[in-house]
């Protein structure tokens, strides 16, 4: 008696129809499943689709900043004023720079650590406790710490640095414009690269051994192995690992701003727009929705040509 | 041969290995070792303090008191410096000087209280619907549920970012804004939506793995859905539920963009993340109170991810937690 079973012979035809075919009991479960959802449907219809075509609407008025002005249609001026914004391209690049990266330089440490850590040793438990630290400690605390290594002159690592002359002591590299974005890229890899090491680790794991035990007989070395096997077998983690980053880091806002302000990603050009100084919603309303229809573009090709869904 | 170079081998795993671990540990070293110095020695160089104490700490938590006030007697020298004046302006005198400090202060409890209250109530909320919601999606079949599960899944692809300006707009017109306690209940709401996909990601898929025959034998028997949901879904489902718990207060204790749109005016209802940001950027040289004030920010949720590591490492690869 799965209930599942049944739903194929409801597809055609509208609700009502559905719901007039069914037995009293499956209508009173069909009920029961529109009432448990509605309060999931509800919030998400109101604070997520809602906002998102209300943003597209926006972002053809001049957004007034007092509620009792109402805002003006200015068609696609916003547009207009973005895209021969000169600013607005610089972010853009960097913003692309940023999420290209942060997704290749975490992919490519926490495969590496993924595959140091696919071995029994001693103390193993402890190690993979420790490698999540970045990930889990709550983003305020950890920036504070960066912040505090990176200080000119006296951050223990920017000593570090200077001392094997690497760069000069006096240099305040998180808050200088031209190093800022690196130091953030940086950053944002060490922080979710455990999460890509956590994919991957449990993707290695599901690899049958008789795979690698067969190519050691053929005489296959390490390298040819990884190349021949292990890339193979993690090619769709791969896949999706940077998929969610990719989308993850291109919006990124918090673990950017808060270490720099002067990174310059979009989403901190957003920001500003909207909610500093002399606030322009319907321009950040604008750049949000280029993003957003940007955003969906490359996924659709991602899915269909990484992907292969 | 052969012994020689499983020597070099197991030398560069294990060098491999000590690098990995400082790269990963390398701030929270300095995190730990600067919470434990005095504000004025937090840039004396190496890692161990010379000078440790506890101070930052018991100051943070409102034990003692800070050197200031408690070196200077600058209650009495108040008390007589307005002793000559007409009672209406000692009054506003004081009052003047109490907002001065209160500024001057630093009120962690207060930041970590709101975020104690918002994390927990909207994760709260966030499990209570997404247990409902869950156990629609794996188990009852009604009009609309491949709809339903996919829009859950899109909201994957808006990150705050194209949600902040919109929101706001929404939440202005609302009423919503204009007060600590509305921009609260906005954050509130906020941070419900934020975290639902998740829970009913994670736990729609660990309900599939509980076999319907048990449901089953229990309807037969006469109890409800509902009592179903009650007596058999969440028992069984505790470490799933547990998790999602955990990482829906994740997300809420960690939440700076929408707190620093609607409650950035109102100290009294700061965050942790907006709180500790501000006090950042308007005091200078408290390295050490910053340090103290992350570590006690840090302990709730990383001991949390501790204790439950197995469950919740098992949680995060099923799910793809959402940032």
């Amino acid at each position: 008696m799965g209930r599942r079973s049944h739903s194929p012979r409801f597809i055609k035809g509208g609700i009502v129809m559905k719901l007039s075919a069914m037995s009293p009991l499956k209508l009173k479960e069909a009920k029961l499943g529109m009432k448990l959802v509605t309060p999931t449907v509800l919030l998400i219809a109101l604070l997520i689709i809602y906002p998102v075509l209300y943003n597209i609407y926006l972002s053809f008025f001049e957004v007034s900043i007092s509620p009792t002005e109402s805002n003006v249609f200015i068609g696609l001026q916003n547009y207009k004023n973005i895209l021969t914004d000169p600013t607005f391209w610089i972010s853009f690049w960097k913003t692309i720079a940023f999420t290209v990266i942060t997704v290749v330089g975490s992919i490519i440490l926490g495969l590496g650590v993924a595959i140091l850590l696919n071995k029994e040793f001693p103390g193993r438990g402890l190690v993979r406790g420790l490698l999540l630290l970045p990930y889990v400690t709550p983003l305020i605390a950890i920036v504070f710490a960066w912040k505090y290594v990176l200080l000119p002159i006296d951050g223990p690592l920017v000593r570090l640095l200077a001392s094997v002359n690497i760069m000069d002591p006096g240099t305040d590299i998180i808050n200088n414009p031209n190093n800022s974005f690196l130091v953030v890229s940086f950053f944002n890899i060490w922080r979710n690269f455990p999460f890509i090491y956590l994919m991957m680790l449990s993707r290695l794991q599901s690899i049958p051994s008789d795979y690698y035990e067969a190519a050691e007989m053929d005489g296959a070395t390490g390298w040819q192995k990884f190349w021949n096997i292990t890339l193979p077998e993690l090619y769709f983690v791969i896949g999706s690992v940077a998929l969610l980053r990719g989308i993850w880091n291109f919006y990124k806002f918090d673990e950017v701003y808060l270490l720099s302000k002067f990174a310059g990603t979009l989403p901190i050009y957003i920001y500003e727009k909207a909610f500093a100084g002399l606030p322009e919603q319907g321009v950040a309303a604008s750049i949000a929705t280029l993003l957003f229809v940007f955003m969906i573009v490359l996924i659709g090709v991602y899915v269909k040509k990484v992907l292969k869904w | 041969m052969v012994k020689k170079k499983s020597f070099i081998r197991s030398f560069i795993f294990w060098s491999l290995i000590v690098l990995v671990i400082l790269f990963v540990t390398y701030p929270f070293l300095y995190m730990i070792s600067v919470s434990f110095r005095y504000d004025t020695d937090a840039f004396e160089p190496g890692l161990i303090p010379e000078r440790p104490t506890f101070d930052t700490y018991l100051q943070l938590l409102g034990f003692k008191q800070s050197i200031r006030e408690e070196l200077s007697d600058e209650d009495e020298q108040l008390k007589n410096l307005v002793k000559n004046m007409p009672e209406e302006q000692q009054k506003e005198v004081l009052a003047k000087i109490g907002a001065q400090r209160k500024k001057e202060s630093f009120p962690f409890i207060r930041f970590f209280r709101n975020s104690l209250v918002l994390a927990g109530l909207s994760a709260f909320f966030s499990l209570l619907i997404s247990i409902f919601g869950a156990y629609a999606f794996s188990r009852l079949w009604f009009p609309g549920k491949s709809t339903v599960q996919r829009s859950v899944l899109i909201v994957y692809l808006f990150g705050g970012t194209i949600l902040a300006v919109p929101l706001y707009q929404i939440f202005v017109n609302a009423g919503l804004t204009g007060s600590g306690m509305r921009g609260s209940v906005s954050l509130f709401v906020i941070y419900i939506v934020q975290t639902l996909p998740v829970s009913l990601y994670m736990l729609g898929n660990y309900f599939r793995t509980i076999p319907e025959t048990i449901e089953e034998a229990a309807i037969i028997d006469g109890s409800s859905r509902l009592g179903v949901i009650w007596r058999i879904i969440i028992p069984l489902s505790m470490p799933a539920i547990v998790t999602v718990y955990i990482y829906a207060f994740m997300i809420a204790w960690n939440e700076f963009l929408f707190a620093s749109i609607f409650i950035r005016p109102y100290p009294q209802f700061h965050t942790l993340p907006i709180g500790l940001n501000e006090i950042f950027y308007s005091e200078h040289a408290i390295w050490a109170k910053m340090m103290a004030a992350s570590v006690l920010t840090a302990i709730p949720v990383v001991s949390l991810f501790m204790m439950m590591q197995k469950y919740l490492t098992g949680g995060l690869t099923a799910g793809g937690v959402k940032e």
